[in-house]
């Protein structure tokens, strides 16, 4: 347990340092979720990822202010875990269990048509997603294939 | 000067246990929207030496410390204390004179183990058994009550309570619904109607609670679920329909989709399931009557059949004259919560009474210097947990805002005044005062102890139970301090 500890740790502390005229520009940002960290056993192997034989895809998710962030993304892996392997801010709130629409990404259309078909309890959750588009899915319900090499994933405003 | 390096944050709630309607309100066959559970436990688990959060438990503002003191004490105090305590009413006869009527959120506490609602559990024992449980006919725990329910209103919380009532203990034996609450519920009841005066598009209902119910036969609960045809036509009016349009119609649009499917399925096999749950639309409860047997109870919800008149997403239920008698041994009332002003706030122009909320501009309270509200008592009683978050974003922004102001306005400090006042602020100051008042406060890992103690192999029901709540603040404190 305290492999997993230490690394939200590290984190708690760099967002309390920052000075305040920092976040005044931005968003309120809350990095990593440390919470996450408890709930996915695997996330254990995080320092030694690199030296792991997994097979990653590059894929970029787009945050709601529009900056690209590139990432390793472990085939297999649904994409808010990858989201939140790589830092980037993704609420997945009731923990991937299609309990909300928190993990709401948005697709290009010619990758969302590839992607394995909605059960009706993903539609459910996506009813109640902000701004939902024609081509949204759930990041909890999405697996990583090979295919996904290079694409890009836009994660939506939340209305805030 | 003027630099922030770090926020202290110092959560203080009323019972002993935090989460609010996390822990009391979300069923407990939901389990997986209890989940934001874990991301405020690990706020407590990442502590350092810049910025930390502490919990104290057990500590009632307005009773246990004034709102001016902890704003005297705090550079900035938040209210986000919800809507729990009160709801809206009918405003018809019977509702507050007979028994066997409660309000929904009553019933909601009562079986998530709320401390203050236990004595809902005898009158809910006598509705559904005809008896003051005194008498023990030892029924078997899978008896299923001959009860009629009327739950009124057509909003989550109504649902809920129908698959509440629905499944019972057999459905429920392996939630964290407490043990006494399923000896009460046994098999569950016969019938359960919920009424609601708009039509089916209007319904506050999402479609994951309604698609549950749609459900409780396929699960074992042997309970059919029921909508009628003719109410579905009714209610879908021209203005129904434009409401159905568009990107913005799509939930509403699958809602009414489900709900079709639903009403052609209703076949005489069904007449073999002990149960029934069913939605009933554009019915508008006009009065309760009691029984001819006991007028002191509640016997039938007389409701007037209403038609939808008016333009899109501003249709008025009007009544046609027509009516209909629903036979009734327990009544929930389902319309709403509504928030109450903290004491000490009733005669500030802080409250907004008509609309249960404390009046604030994004998150800063009017008329208060360090005051900021968030989440239901901000907004109203709506939304999902989710809609939360974007709130709290919200406040937090106007909170830094509002530092940033602050900071950049001050004077620097005179050293000796330093030294004195830092001892009397924040986090010091309030434990100073409330050990000075006897206030016996929980912190967070004598919340993590009564949260072990739940989770006690001996206590629990099997292997799958989650945990068996403590019912009263007595045992939680006892858990907490062991």
């Amino acid at each position: 347990m305290t492999s997993l500890l230490s690394r939200p740790a590290s984190l708690a502390a760099s967002i309390a340092m920052r000075p305040l005229h920092q976040a005044k520009s931005s968003k309120i940002k809350v990095s990593a979720r440390p919470s996450m960290v408890f709930k996915r056993p695997e996330l254990g192997n995080l320092g030694l990822r690199s030296f792991s034989s997994k097979e990653t895809v590059t894929i970029t998710y787009i945050d709601a202010s529009g900056d690209e962030h590139p990432v390793q993304a472990e085939v297999g892996k649904h994409l808010l875990d990858v989201a939140h392997d790589n830092n980037i801010e993704l609420e997945g709130a009731c923990g991937g269990e299609l309990a909300c629409s928190t993990c709401h990404l948005v697709f290009d259309q010619d990758v969302y048509d590839t992607l394995p078909p909605k059960s009706d309890e993903e539609e459910d959750m996506l009813d109640l997603a902000f701004e939902l588009t024609e081509t949204s899915r759930l990041g909890c319900q999405i697996r990583v294939t090979k295919k996904f090499d290079g694409i890009k994933i836009r994660i939506p405003d939340d209305g805030y | 000067f003027g630099v922030v390096t770090g926020i202290d944050v110092d959560i203080i709630e009323r019972l002993p246990t935090p989460y609010g309607l996390v822990r009391y309100g979300v069923a407990p066959d939901h389990p997986e929207v209890k989940n934001v559970e874990n991301d405020f436990a690990a706020l407590f688990e990442n502590q350092n030496d810049a910025s930390s959060v502490s919990y104290y438990g057990n500590v009632s503002v307005g009773k246990d410390i004034s709102l001016s003191k902890l704003q005297s004490l705090y550079d900035v105090v938040i209210l986000a204390y919800g809507c729990q305590a009160a709801c809206k009413r009918l405003g018809i006869p019977g509702e507050d004179s007979l028994e066997g009527v409660l309000r929904a959120r009553e019933f909601v506490a009562w079986y998530n183990g709320h401390p203050e609602y236990g004595h809902i559990g005898s009158i809910v024992q006598k509705c559904l058994w005809n008896t003051s449980g005194d008498d023990e006919r030892e029924l078997d725990s899978s008896a299923i009550s001959p009860a009629r329910v009327v739950v009124i209103g057509q909003g989550n919380v109504a649902l809920d309570c129908a698959r509440i009532l629905a499944k019972g203990k057999p459905g429920l034996i392996d939630t964290d619904t407490p043990s006494q609450v399923l000896d009460i519920l046994k098999g569950g009841v016969s019938h359960v109607s919920v009424v609601g005066r708009r039509g089916h598009i209007q319904g506050a209902f999402t479609i994951k609670e309604l698609r549950e119910l749609t459900k409780l036969k396929d699960e074992g609960n042997n309970a059919t679920f029921i909508v009628r045809r003719e109410e579905l036509e009714r209610g879908m009016t021209d203005s129904s329909k434009e409401e159905l349009k568009g990107a913005a119609g799509r939930p509403k649009t699958r809602i009414d989709k489900l709900l079709q499917d639903s009403s052609k399925l209703y076949h005489s096999s069904d007449e073999d399931s002990k149960k029934q749950v069913e939605l009933r639309f554009l019915m508008s409860p006009v009065s309760l009557v009691p029984k001819d047997s006991n007028s002191d109870r509640v016997g039938n919800v007389i409701c007037e059949r209403t038609k939808l008149e008016g333009e899109a997403f501003n249709q008025k239920a009007v009544g046609t004259g027509e009516t209909e008698s629903f036979p009734a041994d327990l009544v929930l009332v389902s319309i709403g919560y509504k928030g109450m002003p903290l004491e000490g706030m009733e005669e500030s122009q802080m409250f907004d009474q008509s609309k249960g909320v404390v009046v604030n501009e994004h998150g800063k309270v009017f008329g208060a210097d360090n005051l900021f509200v968030t989440g239901w008592i901000k907004r109203g009683p709506t939304g999902i947990i989710g809609t939360n978050i974007m709130d709290s974003k919200d406040t937090a922004n106007s909170i830094m805002s509002f530092l940033d102001l602050k900071n950049n306005n001050a004077q620097p400090q005179s050293s000796s005044s330093e030294d004195e006042s830092e001892s009397l602020f924040g986090r010091n100051g309030l434990e100073e005062f409330l050990k000075s008042n006897n206030v016996e406060f929980v912190n967070w890992e004598q919340y993590l102890r009564i949260e072990s103690s739940e989770k006690e192999p001996s206590r629990l029901r099997s292997g799958d139970h989650p945990r068996e709540k403590f019912l009263s603040v007595e045992d939680m404190l006892i858990a907490a301090k062991g």
